[in-house]
């Protein structure tokens, strides 16, 4: 099997060679190529000379395009800052009061070259590897564009304080998420991953993640034109998981390495794909050994779970990671081969 | 129900308005000359208390609850009430900011809130300030604890160099070193590795470990 056969297969519940595996290594292509940051997150083909050596080295079953949100800030007008080994960050957002939304001019994804920049990125990833492995494109979802644009106080605070006024920025927001995903879609993901920051138990209360975020999902999912992972943002999900369920075009979820998984099956149900795998946090500090005990656990925890996939838990891989400790989820999924996955 | 009991009600909703809408009330009959000691430091001293140990405390629960701490101070401060505040000695003065090359504010201005709420003299030197800038204001202003934030893993590390020039310049042990932030929960073993002398779960936390760091401070100067 390659890649794109295996994970297929885990989608559908089908019987797999190995296990599938999916380590979120944007920003290491970087590190393995020694580009500049700047360059690596503003050209496309610098970036995909990344992906190729991270294809050669670690041999995953997915590619990620490039996941660097602030990017998506930068697209409206904010400033871009670039520092130390990581992707970059956003110095001051385009706007700082809520007034400013009424007059804001909108980036177009077909003209802009920071939004542009996300769509070559794929499309250079699908012509190279695409014979090989599915390309995933980590999307901003429509609830936290506003994070980006006004920064993180001040969309908290216009949602705590003025709700109205929060849910008609959200409602504009949906159809910019519409139209890059389905951007993505067009230049050749398989499938976009949304990392959900407002409907985070460690960010907001269920109330604002039922009534205030979940409708604006409901609303904006249907009009995808791919399947869609529903991502933890890096914090336990489990106590709202059961609010991203139910919704059109999502194919899975992706949880917290503290999330229980057999929990997270009962939410999901069964049809669902659950992504799980050891903290990036714990990545750079663990030995290789100990992270391939992690993926043991995981695996062993998982051995009657056809749907499950073994990725990263959290943002990024840190730049930071020895190679070896990337390559010991690999190595302990072909651990596994030959046993036993329910078809 | 108590006002403190139904000023914690609000903010576990997430619930500004309402918080303001008690506030007020209660302001209206006892004025504001006490609403911090009577009502919200019990509030956050509660809060704090029961979730400075647990991630159970959503940000926007945290938001709500230096909001609430925030405009209890404005509106103190425009009836000119607070020289009257009775009970809340001067505290401090500390300095705060996020490390170089950090931009993540929030944390810092929740953290900033709390302190100033609980009587701290509180220095906020901002966003990307340097090592050299933190201790230097600390020297100016006697301060003998500055809290740093950062976010990621990557600027975390960028307090290393703030830990470099307390220890260069003699002041190990009379400045105590406050770290924050996501990344410290999450990574519990960055606060050594970064030579911090303490954290804290969330904002809540901060002003019960600023108060250690102080006392800390104190007994190490008079050991000395």
């Amino acid at each position: 099997m390659n890649g794109i056969e295996r994970v297929q297969a885990t989608l559908t519940g089908q019987a797999v060679d190995r296990r599938a595996v999916a380590p979120v290594l944007s920003l290491y292509g970087a590190r393995l190529t020694g580009c500049p940051l700047d360059r690596y997150y503003t050209d496309s083909e610098f970036y995909a000379r990344g992906q190729a050596a991270v294809a050669d080295l670690f041999q995953p079953d997915l590619l990620f395009s490039s996941f660097s949100f602030a990017s998506v800030g930068a697209a409206f007008g904010g400033n871009l800052f670039f520092s130390g080994n990581q992707a970059p960050n956003l110095r001051r957002p385009a706007i700082l009061s809520p007034e400013e939304w009424d007059t804001l001019v909108w980036p177009r994804h077909d003209t802009n070259p920071h939004l542009l920049y996300f769509q070559e990125t794929i499309q250079r990833l699908v012509e190279a590897h695409g014979s090989e492995v599915l390309v995933a494109a980590p999307v901003v979802p429509p609830f936290d564009v506003p994070t980006l644009v006004m920064g993180i106080e001040g969309w908290l605070r216009l949602v705590l304080t003025d709700r109205s006024r929060a849910r008609g920025v959200l409602e504009k927001c949906v159809p910019f998420f519409v139209e890059m995903a389905n951007s993505y879609f067009e230049a050749g993901a398989a499938c976009v991953v949304a990392p959900c920051g407002f409907m985070s138990p460690s960010v907001v209360t269920r109330d604002i993640a039922e009534h205030f975020s979940r409708p604006a999902l409901a609303a904006a999912l249907p009009q995808l034109k791919g399947p869609i992972v529903l991502h933890h943002v890096g914090a336990p999900m489990l106590a709202h998981l059961d609010l991203l369920t139910g919704l059109p075009s999502t194919l899975g979820l992706a949880v917290d390495r503290q999330d229980d998984l057999d929990q997270a099956r009962a939410i999901a149900g069964p049809d669902l794909t659950i992504f799980g795998g050891p903290s990036v946090f714990r990545m750079p500090g663990y030995t290789a050994s100990e992270i391939e005990a992690d993926c043991r656990a995981l695996l062993e925890n998982r051995r009657q779970d056809a749907r499950f996939i073994l990725c990263t838990a959290g943002p990024d891989v840190p730049w930071e990671t020895p190679p070896e400790n990337i390559q010991a989820l690999r190595r302990t999924a072909e651990s596994f081969s030959g046993r036993s996955v329910p078809a | 129900m108590d006002i403190q009991r139904e000023l914690l009600d609000t903010v576990l909703r997430a619930d500004q308005a309402g918080a303001n809408a008690l506030l007020d009330a209660w302001a209206a009959e006892h004025g504001y000359g006490r609403l911090l000691v009577d009502v919200v430091e019990p509030m956050l001293e509660y809060v704090g208390r029961t979730y400075m140990d647990s991630q159970s405390v959503t940000l926007a629960q945290a938001y709500v609850a230096g909001m609430i701490a925030e405009d209890a101070l404005n509106k103190m401060v425009a009836q000119n009430r607070r020289g009257q505040a009775e009970n809340v000695s001067p505290r401090g003065p500390v300095v705060i900011g996020n490390i170089e090359e950090d931009f993540h504010a929030l944390g810092r201005r929740m953290v900033g809130t709390f302190l100033t709420a609980e009587g701290w003299q509180v220095h906020d030197l901002g966003n990307d300030v340097s090592a050299q800038q933190f201790v230097d204001k600390a020297q100016e202003v006697g301060a003998r604890v500055i809290g740093v934030s950062a976010m990621m893993t990557t600027t975390a590390r960028n307090i290393g160099h703030l830990r470099a020039e307390i220890d260069r310049r003699g002041l190990t042990g009379r400045i105590q070193l406050a770290v924050g932030g996501a990344i410290f929960v999450l990574c519990p073993e960055l606060v050594q590795e970064v030579g911090g002398d303490g954290t804290a779960q969330n904002a809540l936390g901060a002003t019960r470990l600023f108060e250690q760091l102080w006392q800390r401070s104190l007994e190490r100067e008079a050991g000395a």
